[in-house]
């Protein structure tokens, strides 16, 4: 039996059923006037930050958590880590109820946040990872060991010794990271993990992380709106849109699933004017000889035909919609799924 | 056994890094240091103008009242030092959501939050306390009695622990109070309970108020029974009481902590 | 000639902004009631424990009536402690100072820089507002607890007197604003600012007069401290009420105290540049 057989022998790392949370907001009454009545009453509304999601990740996997802000991926993630009691709803995280927060369940897991702090600020990481050592109480030789196997992965070693504040948001967050993964836990959860950092950080830091889950097979959980992220990690994405799960599955099939239409790029042989081609379908860009079109799929093969018959072509290319295009159309039209349409993935 | 001393090496390695940091910033660890050693200063000031004029407060001799002075200062030195910046943080921990990460380290959240880093700049007080104590002694021409010393330092080991839970419930609140005005200003106010010997609660109004902090709130019993134990009379009842008392907030305390953590957790999104 | 309407005109929008301001903050003060309501009773405490202490020392003294303490009999001691109660209410100013210290080390001075609002100017009224609250709010419990303790008060003083204190009261205001101010502003050299505001905080207690009047110690330290302008935080004007200050001084002391508000107000001012230009150097 390979690695990975043996690991999913052990049964899913996390498995969540209907988790719910549920908050009350409390509405601030405008004016002078409304705040003196606030005093006396106070009126909330109830906002469904997740709302019975179910889903079962195996070990090794590293699954990507897409949604638009607020649609309830860090909620999710913060009940995972045991950090907020759910309204309703049950999760087994390694074995463990995450909320209970046994010891034992913390030294196995990890949770990073973009853009925010855990490391000592004004002293040099070394001295932080040095700390996290006496916290998790990790041994001498196998801390130096995995320190060196992180530092050189993440190409740090010359900015240990820097006070934290010195570093750059990249560096920061390498040495986030690090410290996260010290203690060799097997679950990484990450928030955001590249919220405004610049593009050469962003890829190394997918690069580390997928090399580290080759090496480790460390189960990563990732929430990010960055389609970037997603595409060069995961092969298995959630789709959440206002606490509901609307899409589990392979990031290819949400295209599918999701997408009715396809984009069709036209080079003409003259500049024309684009209005005969709105019968075609909706002109997303005209620029001279360029047109740009997007076609619902049924239509499609009569569309081409037609546009091929009556004008004269340089160049065409159909092409699916950008993934963030097609995300955010999901985002907009939310439509929960009750049946989720599982095709677990394993790395 | 083998946790606590995992949380004592825990506990030095904290320090240790707290010391780096604050030598760190060298400037502002002197200008701590001294100011503190100003803060005592002006204790003794006050202390020597009224005796100045009288000679003779609340039933306490002037030397009576230097060793009280010392109790003090040495008990306020000794909650600065390993619980006050950690609880003072904790509002704005909560406030950001950074309590998260204390929450996520496999280590007892209490600890962390109360006592994780040590204040090195009022470390001296403690010291600088005791040997105001150790002045007023021998100016009372004190004969060494080491039963007296070890009920004494039992005793003051409750008026810390009594201390240090009346700061948990303070900071626990700061879990329910949107914002919490600095929790240095409000334990600055109720140390002011501390400060004075407990016979000023004399007169008709008073004296039902120094009932209520001596055995409900049991505040003013922190620094006066020690002290009282040391340089007047033994009175069994008020010691033991001390001592059922600490162990009683000790553990209410906690409870208090553990329910406003469960609120946070229940609230933070 | 015709510039001043325009002038005039830019003045009065000005002062509307800032009065805007003022009234937001007074919005946000009513939200926090709770915090409020405690603080104002916590207030009460040390007041109570103070006089309970100078009870018990002027008992020690074997002169409970009549007798003096530095010019101060039982009564006056008693009627100074809670009168510098009323100047602490005009001149504290809680968290200001942490406040500026944390919005710097934050880097969150870029809201002052970018909006058309100047930060003294804002922090001013937000802080005036504060005080129109808190001062209407402990109104009532302050009053019942002056109308308990009306005895240890030997009546009202005279009109042109009474005026004085108002008048020192506000200038208090003044003083204890910039004076915290200029010290948060040192949050532009320093990384760590609160535990030293905290021991700030408890020198002043002493170096205002709040801990006892000036008048208790040997006359040379006495001297130094009324020559600081801490004394305006609370005792001066306890002082002008007791009638300690005579009468034909009056006026130049007066004076004096509108002048240290107007240097402590030039100092903070000049710190916050001097702070700004080094800040903008980090390229914050």
């Amino acid at each position: 039996m390979t690695a990975t057989a043996l690991a999913n022998a052990a049964g899913p790392i996390i498995e969540v059923h209907g988790l719910t949370k549920i908050y009350r907001v409390y509405q601030k009454q405008e004016g002078l006037l409304g705040a003196v009545r606030g005093l006396f009453r106070r009126r909330y509304r109830e906002v469904r930050a997740v709302d019975g999601v179910s889903f079962r990740i195996e070990p090794g996997e590293i699954v990507g958590f897409l949604g638009p802000n607020g649609a309830g991926k860090t909620t999710t993630l913060k009940m995972l880590s045991g950090l907020i009691y759910p309204t309703a709803g049950s999760a087994r995280v390694l074995g463990f109820v995450p909320w209970e927060r046994a010891n034992a369940f913390r030294r196995q897991l990890a949770l990073v946040m973009g853009q925010k702090n855990q490391l000592w600020w004004d002293l040099p990481a070394a001295d932080s990872f040095a700390l996290h050592r006496a916290i998790y109480s990790l041994p001498a030789e196998q801390f130096q060991r995995t320190l060196g196997e992180l530092t050189e992965l993440f190409g740090v070693g010359h900015l240990l010794r820097q006070p934290v504040r010195e570093l750059s948001l990249g560096e920061r967050m390498k040495m986030e990271l690090i410290a996260a993964l010290l203690h060799q836990p097997r679950l990484l959860l990450l928030d955001e993990p590249t919220i405004g950092l610049d593009v050469v950080a962003q890829v190394t830091i997918r690069r580390c992380l997928r090399e580290y889950n080759r090496r480790r097979s460390v189960t990563i959980l990732l929430t990010s709106h960055y389609m970037k992220d997603v595409e060069a990690l995961c092969a298995r994405v959630l789709v959440i849109t206002q606490g509901q799960l609307v899409y589990d599955g392979p990031l290819a099939g949400i295209t599918e699933q999701f997408s009715q239409a396809k984009l069709v790029k036209l080079q003409l042989a003259e500049e024309a004017d684009p209005e005969p081609f709105r019968r075609y379908g909706e002109v997303v860009h005209a620029d001279g000889p360029l047109i740009e079109l997007r076609v619902a799929r049924q239509r499609l093969a009569e569309v081409l035909a037609a546009i091929l018959d009556q004008h004269r072509v340089l160049d065409l290319n159909v092409q699916d919609p950008p993934l963030e295009q097609v995300i955010a159309r999901v985002f907009e039209e939310a439509r929960p799924v009750h049946e989720v349409d599982s095709q677990l993935t394993t790395v | 056994m083998r946790t606590l001393l995992h949380y004592g090496r825990l506990w030095l390695a904290f320090a240790r890094f707290g010391l780096m940091r604050e030598l760190s910033f060298r400037g502002n660890f002197l200008v701590k240091v001294s100011v503190e050693l100003l803060w005592l200063i002006i204790l003794l000031i006050f202390y020597d103008m009224v005796f100045t004029h009288t000679s003779v407060v609340a039933d306490w001799s002037r030397e009576e009242y230097l060793f009280f002075v010392g109790c003090y200062y040495a008990l306020g030195g000794v909650i600065e030092t390993l619980f006050l910046i950690n609880c003072g943080e904790f509002a704005e921990l909560v406030r950001t959501g950074d309590l998260d990460f204390y929450l996520l380290l496999p280590a007892n959240e209490q600890f962390l939050i109360t006592s994780r880093d040590l204040d090195w700049a009022t470390l001296p007080n403690i010291f600088l306390g005791a040997g105001v104590s150790m002045l007023a002694l021998m100016q009372l021409g004190w004969d060494f009695d080491l039963g007296r010393l070890l009920l004494f330092l039992l005793l003051f080991a409750c008026g810390v622990a009594l201390a240090y839970s009346f700061l948990v419930l303070l900071t626990a609140a700061s879990v329910w109070l949107v914002r919490n005005q600095s929790l240095y200003e409000v334990w600055w106010l109720f140390t002011t309970f501390m400060r004075y010997p407990r016979e000023i609660f004399a007169g008709r109004w008073a004296y039902p108020i120094g009932w209520f902090f001596t055995f409900v709130v049991p505040v003013i019993v922190a620094t006066n029974v020690p002290a009282r134990v040391m340089v007047k009379v033994l009175e069994p009842e008020l010691a033991a009481y001390t001592l059922l008392a600490s162990a009683v907030l000790l553990v209410l305390s906690r409870k208090v902590f553990y329910l406003a953590l469960q609120h946070y957790r229940s609230a933070s999104s | 000639m015709l510039r001043r309407p325009a002038r005039l005109g830019a003045l009065l929008g000005e002062v509307g902004k800032y009065g805007r301001i003022a009234r937001i903050a007074l919005v946000e003060r009513l939200a926090y009631r709770l915090d409020f309501i405690l603080s104002t009773l916590l207030r009460f405490l040390p007041m109570l424990t103070t006089i309970l202490l100078w009870l018990a020392v002027y008992a020690g003294a074997g002169q409970l009536s009549g007798g003096q303490l530095g010019g101060f009999s039982l009564k006056e001691m008693i009627s100074y402690l809670l009168l510098v109660h009323i100047s602490r209410m005009f001149s504290s100013m809680p968290g200001l100072a942490q406040g500026i210290a944390r919005d710097i080390r934050e880097g969150n001075l870029k809201k002052y820089l970018l909006q058309p609002i100047s930060i003294l100017p804002y922090l001013l009224s937000y802080r005036a507002a504060h005080k129109a609250a808190y001062i209407t709010m402990t109104a009532v419990p302050y009053a019942l607890l002056f109308f308990l303790c009306r005895d240890f008060f030997a009546g009202w003083p005279s009109a042109p007197v009474l005026a004085a204190y108002l008048l020192s009261l506000l200038l208090g205001f003044l003083i204890g604003f910039f004076l915290e101010a200029a010290l948060g502003m040192l949050g532009f050299w320093f990384l760590e600012v609160s535990s030293f505001l905290y021991v700030m905080g408890t020198l002043t207690f002493f170096l205002s007069g709040h801990m006892f009047p000036f008048d208790l110690l040997p006359a040379v330290f006495a001297q130094v401290l009324k020559a600081l302008p801490f004394q305006y935080l609370a005792y001066f004007p306890a002082a002008i009420f007791l009638d300690k200050v005579p009468q034909e001084a009056l006026l130049s002391a007066l004076m004096t105290e509108a002048v240290w508000a107007l240097a402590l107000a030039l100092l903070a001012s000049w710190l916050y540049r001097c702070g700004l230009r080094r800040y903008s150097a980090y390229g914050g």
